[in-house]
């Protein structure tokens, strides 16, 4: 009797999962619903996007700033664990100290992806934001969308001084003479090697390119290296090489003079150059597959199995961390291509994006936010406590940054190499960043696991990377 | 009077299902619609329907390489998973159907994937087949890259999704058996069937209801698995495991897509809709009540 009970409560709470269940297969299959149900409100959205193209044209380089007294803002941001907290602290030290009793909600909205995809379907609502932030490779369509008050207009307005900023930080958010956005945080991609390991193999000179790399591989392996360097397949990398390269990644330069409408990459012959120098790494044995995403090759590097990484500034404290001591950690410029490579690296990182939800007064509390975001003392406190760079200048003169790279001196390459890249490394512009970043990783594994060629692997990529720029552009004028 | 009974009984029975409907047709219904419907558009980048594309998107799809891809990935997949998972979960049922000590801690470590998201599952695991610190090839002694190797990577995440499966159709299962009459075991013990045969003919028979129930629902629960392919593996290493409905997922969220989403998704509804009809072909054959 007692066994039928149990059963029957067994039987109850798989009744209870499966309606459970049967909403997640609704949620899934509505999914595509979900974006349908915008279709209702997307006159209205479309009306606002309008009326902001119009207010841009009319009030070229100023926009209203009415009295951010008292105001409350919505402020959407992707950084999470170490620092979203230090993010925290920043908006609870500027709601604290704030002459005009603003008040700040920070919400995190999860990875960069879901934050710009969340913004999409919020903004069709107007129920977004008024202050988020955007990944670098988002910057094009948050252009295009019409959603958002040019940061120049709010700097030209209140007359702050756009030189505080890094030039080639501000150069990459700078399209057709505007500054469409606030650098907030930005970092580049560099070297990461095991000094010890190198000094074990008798290695002294650290390699500056993908076949230097290649030379001294074997030595690495035979000092004890299980692997000479961890590259993850990463489409921020094929871009930073494309770069190296002095390279255009899409046509209209860069996508940065026009929109792009295709890319260029194939053409002009950098991407196999990248792709061919990949694979030979490959093949050799030297450059394992260890996954795809920016953070793929730390692990390896970090339990010191691999001598070379490759991966962002920000991921300095991070790496430091977890390396605890076990070895010396050494950092380099990010390797060219080909010995006679002379371009530099762009940046990557996200900025902030002022949503026009035509209401001055909060325009002005946001604007406010801002200013206080990229003051010196932030930005020294943010790169401290983050590895992100300073994107005002000045912060190099606070106390909290000197007394972090004296601690750290390995920051100091970032800086270096930010500085020996010209403005025009800027880096590309492209609607489709986001999907193009994706097509690049899927071929680059279908190279390394045989199934392609690197030409081949450059004609796909180049092919659907360009259907999708024509689709966009067919769609989207 | 007669007439108002008549009208009474025609439409009573609709009227108690109305509230029902309704929440069908604003949750169900109407998103069903609207995915047929923009499954014939192309839509711009706020996900509205831009272009008519009549069944362009259906054209598409099925002249794709990658549409098969993942349709095949997909049913390799689900033979996994379902296998899998209802192997795991019946060996377990089996175990924890007599007393002993510690039952409740084993039947409760059992059912317990039921309990466990899938996405912090796929992290778990991300950790544990990691090439250089994963405790799996430590374990093993191997040096496989299992999530970035195209031989692995599938049947890692169907495992995985099979253990997560496994733990209600643990529950299934001790449901089942506990209906099972005892005292049939123990005529066939005095008529001495040993107990492979006590299995395939006391057990396996008994089970079929609730047997069949299962194979249903994890057919259908195994096509929609999604979160362990995104955190694991987005799809890759190249298209090797792009399951459908991560495909979906990628072409309406990443790509703003829909049009080609919506056609995947009707696509897929019509593949389940159709393996479901067949499995209650089966039933009326297999299944004993």
């Amino acid at each position: 009797m007692k066994k039928k009970r149990a059963a029957a409560a067994a039987m109850a709470a798989v009744m209870t999962v499966m309606s459970l269940a049967g909403c997640g297969a609704s949620a899934n299959g509505s999914s595509a619903a979900q974006g349908a149900g915008t279709t209702g409100t997307g006159a209205g959205a479309e009306e606002n996007a309008a009326t902001a193209q119009e207010g841009a044209a009319e009030a070229e380089g100023s926009a209203v700033l009415g009295n951010p007294e008292g105001q409350s803002i919505t402020f959407w941001h992707s950084m999470g664990g170490v620092n979203g907290e230090a993010l925290t602290a920043l908006v609870d030290k500027f709601n604290q100290e704030n002459e005009y009793g603003i008040r700040v909600e920070a919400q995190y909205q999860g990875e960069y992806d879901d934050a710009i995809n969340k913004l999409k379907s919020a903004q069709i609502g107007n129920m977004g934001a008024d202050l988020v932030q955007i990944y670098d490779i988002g910057t094009r369509f948050m252009i295009d969308s019409g959603w958002v008050i040019p940061m120049e207009q709010l700097i030209a307005t209140d007359g702050w001084d756009k030189s505080q900023l890094e030039p080639n930080i501000a150069a990459y958010y700078t399209v057709d003479n505007t500054m469409y956005s606030m650098p907030f945080n930005s970092s580049t991609p560099i070297l990461y090697y095991n000094k010890d390991l190198f000094e074990k193999a008798g290695i002294t000179e650290v390699p500056d390119s993908l076949p230097a790399i290649q030379e001294i591989g074997q030595q690495l392996l035979d000092a004890g290296a299980g692997e000479v360097i961890s590259l993850a397949i990463y489409g921020w990398f094929f871009e930073q090489f494309t770069a190296k390269q002095g390279a255009e990644y899409a046509n209209n330069g860069n996508g940065r003079t026009e929109a792009a409408t295709a890319v260029s990459f194939d053409e002009n012959g950098s991407g196999l150059k990248t792709l061919t120098a990949w694979k030979s790494l490959y093949d050799a044995g030297f450059a394992p597959n260890v996954g795809k995403g920016g953070d793929a090759g730390l692990a390896d590097f970090s339990a010191g199995k691999s001598a070379i990484t490759l991966g962002s500034t920000a991921s300095l404290k991070q790496i430091l961390n977890d390396v605890n001591g076990k070895f010396e950690v050494g950092t380099a410029f990010f390797p060219k291509v080909n010995e006679t490579d002379e371009g530099g690296v762009s940046i990557g990182g996200a900025s902030l994006w002022a949503l026009n939800n035509n209401d001055p007064d909060k325009q002005a509390a946001v604007w406010e936010l801002v200013k206080f975001l990229v003051s010196p003392e932030s930005q020294a406190y943010w790169n401290a406590q983050t590895g992100y760079f300073p994107v005002t200048t000045a912060a190099h003169e606070e106390q909290v940054f000197l007394d972090n790279i004296a601690q750290y001196p390995q920051f100091q390459t970032a800086i270096d190499q930010l500085h020996a890249s010209s403005p025009e490394s800027a880096g590309a512009l492209l609607s489709v960043f986001p999907e193009a970043r994706q097509i690049v990783q899927t071929e680059i594994e279908n190279m390394l696991n045989g199934k392609e060629t690197p030409e081949e692997a450059v004609q796909k990529m180049a092919s659907d990377i360009n259907a999708s720029i024509e689709e966009y552009n067919l769609l989207n004028e | 009077m007669k007439m108002m009974k008549k009208l009474q009984k025609m439409f009573g029975a609709y009227c108690y299902l109305l509230p029902s409907l309704l929440v069908f047709a604003v949750f169900l219904f109407y998103p069903f619609l609207k995915t047929i419907y923009l499954s014939l558009y192309k839509t711009n980048r706020m996900g509205q329907a831009k272009l008519f594309y009549g069944l362009g998107n259906y054209r598409d799809l099925l002249t794709s390489e990658a549409f098969y891809n993942s349709m095949a990935v997909t049913l390799i997949f689900v033979v996994i998973v379902v296998a899998g998972g209802m192997l795991l979960g019946l060996a377990a049922a089996l175990l924890c159907n007599r007393a002993f000590p510690g039952i409740r801690f084993f039947s409760t470590a059992y059912a317990l994937p039921m309990a466990i998201a899938s996405s912090s599952a796929a992290l778990i695991f991300k950790i544990m087949l990691h090439p250089s610190i994963g405790i799996v090839n430590k374990l093993l002694g191997t040096d496989i890259n299992w999530i970035n190797d195209e031989r692995f990577a599938l049947v890692c995440v169907a495992l995985l999704t099979a253990w997560l499966n496994s733990g209600i159709n643990f529950l299934y299962f001790s449901a089942g058996l506990s209906n099972i009459d005892e005292s049939i075991y123990e005529r066939a013990s005095v008529d001495g069937a040993t107990a492979v045969q006590k299995f395939f003919r006391l057990t396996l028979p008994g089970l079929s209801p609730i047997l069949f129930y299962t194979i249903v629902v994890n057919i259908i629960q195994a096509f929609q698995a999604f979160g362990q392919v995104k955190i694991l593996t987005e799809g890759g290493p190249g298209e090797a495991t792009n399951l459908i409905v991560y495909s979906i997922y990628r072409d309406a969220f990443f790509n703003y897509r829909f049009g080609s989403a919506a056609a995947q998704s009707v696509v897929l509804f019509f593949v389940i809709m159709l393996l479901t009809l067949l499995m209650f072909r089966v039933e009326k054959k297999g299944v004993k009540y």
